[in-house]
C-alpha cells in the first residue's frame, strides 16, 4: 500500500458519503451516477491491491491473512451495498450508500495501520 | 399475492438495518474465523463464542432481509433476541468475571470492540420487528378473503 492511494481512496469515499448524505436529506434515492462514483472508489481499491501485492512480493512484511481479509472486505462492500441500495427507491437507499462509503473509508484507515505495523 | 408485502423487514428503514447487520456480520465472521484458525488454543472460549455470535449475526442479516415471510420473521425474532441476551449477559460476565473468557469477544464489555454497535443493534432490530409486525386490522396484511372480494 502507498499513502497517496489511501488518501485518494478515503477522499473519494468521503465525497461519495457527502453526496449520499445530501440525497438522504433531500429525500432522494440513489442515482446511477453515484454508482459510477462507487465504481471509481472500487478502481482505486483494485490498484491499491495490485500495488500491495507487488510490494509484499518485493519483501514488505505484513500479517497476510489479516491484511488481505480486510482488503477483500473493503472491495466487496461497495458493490454489495450498491446492489442492495439500488433495489430501494426511497431515501433509505442513500443512507445505505452513506454507511457503506464511510465503512470503506474506515477500512482503508485500518488497512493502512495493519500495513505499516508489519508482520 | 406476495408481490406486495407490507410487513417486509428488509424495506425502507429495514434496508439500512440489514446493511448495518451485514457489515457487523462480515466483520465478526472475518475476525472470529481468523482467531479460530490461527490461535484457537490461546483463548478457545472467547474465540468460539465470538464465532457463534458472528453466525447469529449472519442468520439475523439473512432473516431480516427476507422477513416478509412468516418463517423468516420468526427466525429473525429468535436471532435478534439471542443477540440481545448474549450482549447483555456476556457484557456483565466479562466485567465481573473476565477470567472466564481470556480474550475479548464480540459481546465483551457490551460490544466495546465494535463501537457498541452489538449493544444497540439487537434492540433496534427488536423494535423494527415489532414495528413491522403483521396486524389483523390491516387489510393489506390480512389473509385474502375471497368471499368479500368484489
Amino acid at each position: 500500500m502507498v499513502l497517496p492511494l489511501v488518501v485518494l481512496a478515503v477522499a473519494l469515499c468521503l465525497a461519495l458519503a457527502g453526496w449520499a448524505a445530501w440525497f438522504a436529506l433531500r429525500d432522494r434515492a440513489v442515482v446511477l451516477r453515484q454508482l459510477f462514483a462507487a465504481g471509481a472508489v472500487e478502481a482505486v481499491l483494485v490498484v491499491q491491491a495490485v500495488v500491495a501485492g507487488v510490494l509484499q512480493a518485493g519483501g514488505h512484511a505484513v500479517d497476510g491473512p489479516l491484511f488481505w481479509g480486510y482488503l477483500l472486505t473493503a472491495a466487496l462492500l461497495l458493490p454489495l451495498a450498491a446492489v442492495w441500495a439500488f433495489a430501494e427507491r426511497t431515501r433509505w437507499s442513500s443512507v445505505v450508500l452513506l454507511v457503506a462509503a464511510l465503512t470503506v473509508a474506515f477500512l482503508q484507515w485500518r488497512l493502512w495501520i495493519i500495513w505499516t505495523e508489519g508482520a | 399475492m406476495s408481490t406486495s408485502t407490507p410487513a417486509a423487514t428488509g424495506k425502507g428503514f429495514g434496508r439500512l438495518l440489514v446493511t448495518v447487520y451485514g457489515v457487523l456480520a462480515f466483520a465478526a465472521v472475518g475476525r472470529s474465523a481468523y482467531q479460530v484458525l490461527t490461535k484457537l488454543e490461546h483463548a478457545p472460549v472467547a474465540y468460539l463464542l465470538s464465532l457463534l455470535a458472528a453466525l447469529v449475526y449472519v442468520v439475523a442479516t439473512v432473516a431480516l432481509a427476507l422477513g416478509s415471510r412468516p418463517r423468516w420473521r420468526r427466525t429473525a425474532w429468535c436471532a435478534v433476541a439471542v443477540e440481545a441476551a448474549g450482549v447483555l449477559s456476556v457484557g456483565v460476565l466479562s466485567t465481573t468475571h473476565p477470567e472466564y473468557f481470556g480474550e475479548a469477544t464480540v459481546w465483551s464489555s457490551f460490544g466495546q470492540g465494535y463501537g457498541y454497535v452489538p449493544l444497540v443493534l439487537p434492540f433496534v432490530g427488536l423494535w423494527w420487528l415489532w414495528h413491522t409486525r403483521p396486524r389483523s386490522d390491516d387489510p393489506a396484511s390480512a389473509p385474502a378473503r375471497p368471499t368479500e372480494a368484489r
